[in-house]
């Protein structure tokens, strides 16, 4: 120590009488600066251990992506019940022996219905030759000595009609002179309906728990962070660090492993629909192309990051707070 | 500066630290606080730096009765001392300057004028050419060292040291103690807890001698032999 220099009476360290932190009040540009800081530093400690963050991480993401992939295959689902459900006639069986003009008149009829969008007669002629085409019939038709076939009248409800309207319809048409037998192929689209709606509730649940189960993950990473470190943060506060200033890094810890994981839920919602297009596609063909792939909208796959990193803040919040209560 | 008016301290379990304890400590005045082990030295540091809390009595600091400090108000009172440990507390994954540093960024202080200040406090206590190393990579009196310039970074009103001196030789004990007598020059009030007492006689400074908790000496400096 003889070899140091000279006391700096004349130096910025005791230059004067003045005694604590002194120096120009800059309470905005300081906390401005500690967040930049705090971010930068958090970031480089979860790059510091890559294996341990991408575990994390990817917990995270899986947990985020679930719910996303689900709700990803019941909007497909919904859709599919759509695009279906465009087609769905009612097909009205007329007893066998009516006549043309029966069936013109009983189509009439029908035609003046409320919930009515179309009718289309079929002759037994027609109805033959569309099971010629089907493989297989086509010989055994050849044996028969006379159409069997009845009048068939297609009718198309009409799209905005409830599901107890098309019930009404149908028992109307039971009730109609001449029908034999009413087909409605609509009772299985309300079933889906209703199971979507289960499917939809069930999604949400699922979101709400998985989002708790993200908010735990952050937590007790943060938790073990803060633990690990819990000399460090001695030492900031008996140097006079205020709970805010030492429980920074670790509110950006939990933000950056929520965005991380939230992007990366995005990516893995995406790779599901991707997966999905081909296999959508293919059915859209037998459905002469009215089936497309419904994709998750952008500002979903933008919000995930957002509120993944929210709920990573929060987790991280509750944690540090109650963590740095026990060491004040 | 320093205010004890019959002090005690009791932790949980009954031990009694610190027991009716009463004395001053004058501004830019340096005193010694000796006794032998579990004589309450270090108790009467950690409760100027609120690290606990009196269980009887009235501490006043800089006319701040502490019993009064709130939980919001324990970092700016922190802010205002030096803390120095026989341990150095020490963050190894850090360099020397960012150590020093500390204070400073927790003050809030531009980082042009934190800069200068590192440099001067580092370059008072012979670590300047270390700035950018790490503390583990050096030796036990220059932790010490880097401690101690951590401490006084941001001129604090009053230095205390725990056993300052307690690992190092009896040479390096020496120039460590004239550092805080340089302090004590320019005005910063400094307590220092220690039992090393052939230290303490050569340093010629007041010393306040514990027993068991109380005031057993409070001998001036004059009268130091």
């Amino acid at each position: 120590m003889s070899t140091q220099p000279e006391f700096p009476m004349e130096s910025p360290l005791l230059s004067d009488q003045t005694r604590g932190v002194r120096s120009k009040p800059r309470p905005v540009a300081s906390w401005r600066e500690h967040h930049g800081w705090s971010a930068a530093a958090s970031l480089r400690r979860l790059m510091s251990r890559p294996v341990g963050t991408l575990l994390t991480v990817a917990v995270m993401a899986i947990a985020l992506a679930l719910p996303l992939t689900f709700y990803l295959l019941l909007g497909n689902v919904q859709k599919m019940g759509e695009a279906l459900g465009q087609n769905q006639t009612i097909n009205v069986f007329l007893q066998p022996g009516q006549s043309a003009a029966s069936a013109d008149m009983a189509a009439k009829k029908l035609r003046d219905h409320a919930s009515v969008a179309a009718v289309t007669v079929k002759t037994p002629q027609q109805g033959m030759d569309e099971l010629a085409k089907m493989q297989g019939f086509s010989g055994a038709l050849h044996t028969l000595d006379a159409n069997p076939l009845p009048f068939v009248l297609e009718v198309l409800p009409k799209p905005d009609v409830t599901a107890d309207n098309v019930d009404r319809l149908v028992a109307d048409m039971r009730g109609m002179q001449g029908v034999d037998q009413v087909q409605d192929g609509g009772t299985w689209r309300q079933r889906l309906e209703a199971l979507l709606g289960v499917g939809e509730r069930a999604v949400l649940i699922l979101a709400v728990l998985l989002a708790v189960a993200v908010l735990l993950v952050v937590g007790n990473t943060v938790r073990v962070d803060i633990a690990s470190r819990s000399e460090e943060i001695g030492v900031l506060m008996l140097v006079g660090a205020s709970r805010a200033f030492v429980r920074r890094p670790y509110l950006y810890a939990g933000i950056w492993y929520g965005l991380f994981g939230g992007l990366l839920a995005a990516g893995f919602a995406v790779l599901v629909e991707w997966a999905l297009a081909e296999p959508v596609a293919r059915l859209g063909q037998v459905y002469a192309g009215k089936l497309q792939i419904n994709v998750l909208p952008v500002w979903l796959l933008a919000a995930v990051p957002v509120a993944a990193a929210v709920l990573g803040w929060l987790g991280a919040r509750l944690v540090s707070a109650w963590q740095l209560r026990k060491a004040a | 500066m320093i205010r004890f008016d019959q002090v005690s301290k009791r932790y949980e379990g009954g031990h009694e630290a610190l027991s009716q304890l009463s004395f001053e400590v004058a501004a830019g005045e340096m005193a010694f606080v000796t006794g032998h082990s579990g004589a309450g030295k270090s108790t009467l540091l950690k409760l100027l730096g609120l690290i606990e809390r009196q269980s009887h009595g009235v501490i006043t600091l800089d006319g701040q009765n502490l019993a009064k400090v709130g939980r919001a108000g324990i970092p700016k009172l922190r802010r205002r001392l030096g803390m120095v440990f026989q341990d150095h507390r020490l963050l190894m994954d850090r360099t020397v300057a960012a150590n020093v540093e500390l204070p400073l960024m927790i003050g809030g202080m531009a980082p042009g004028e934190r800069n200068k200040r590192v440099r001067a406090a580092l370059e008072k206590v012979g670590l300047l050419a270390y700035e950018r190393q790490l503390p583990a990579t050096l030796s036990a009196g220059e932790q010490q060292r880097v401690g101690i310039a951590r401490a006084i970074v941001a001129k604090p009103m009053l230095l205390i040291a725990d056993e300052p001196t307690g690992n190092l030789d009896p040479a390096l004990a020496v120039e460590i103690m004239d550092l805080f007598a340089e302090f004590q020059q320019v005005g910063t009030t400094v307590l220092i807890a220690s039992h090393d007492l052939p230290l303490i006689k050569k340093m010629k400074k007041r010393v306040i001698v514990l027993d068991h908790g109380r005031l057993v000496a409070d001998v001036a400096a004059q009268e130091v032999l």
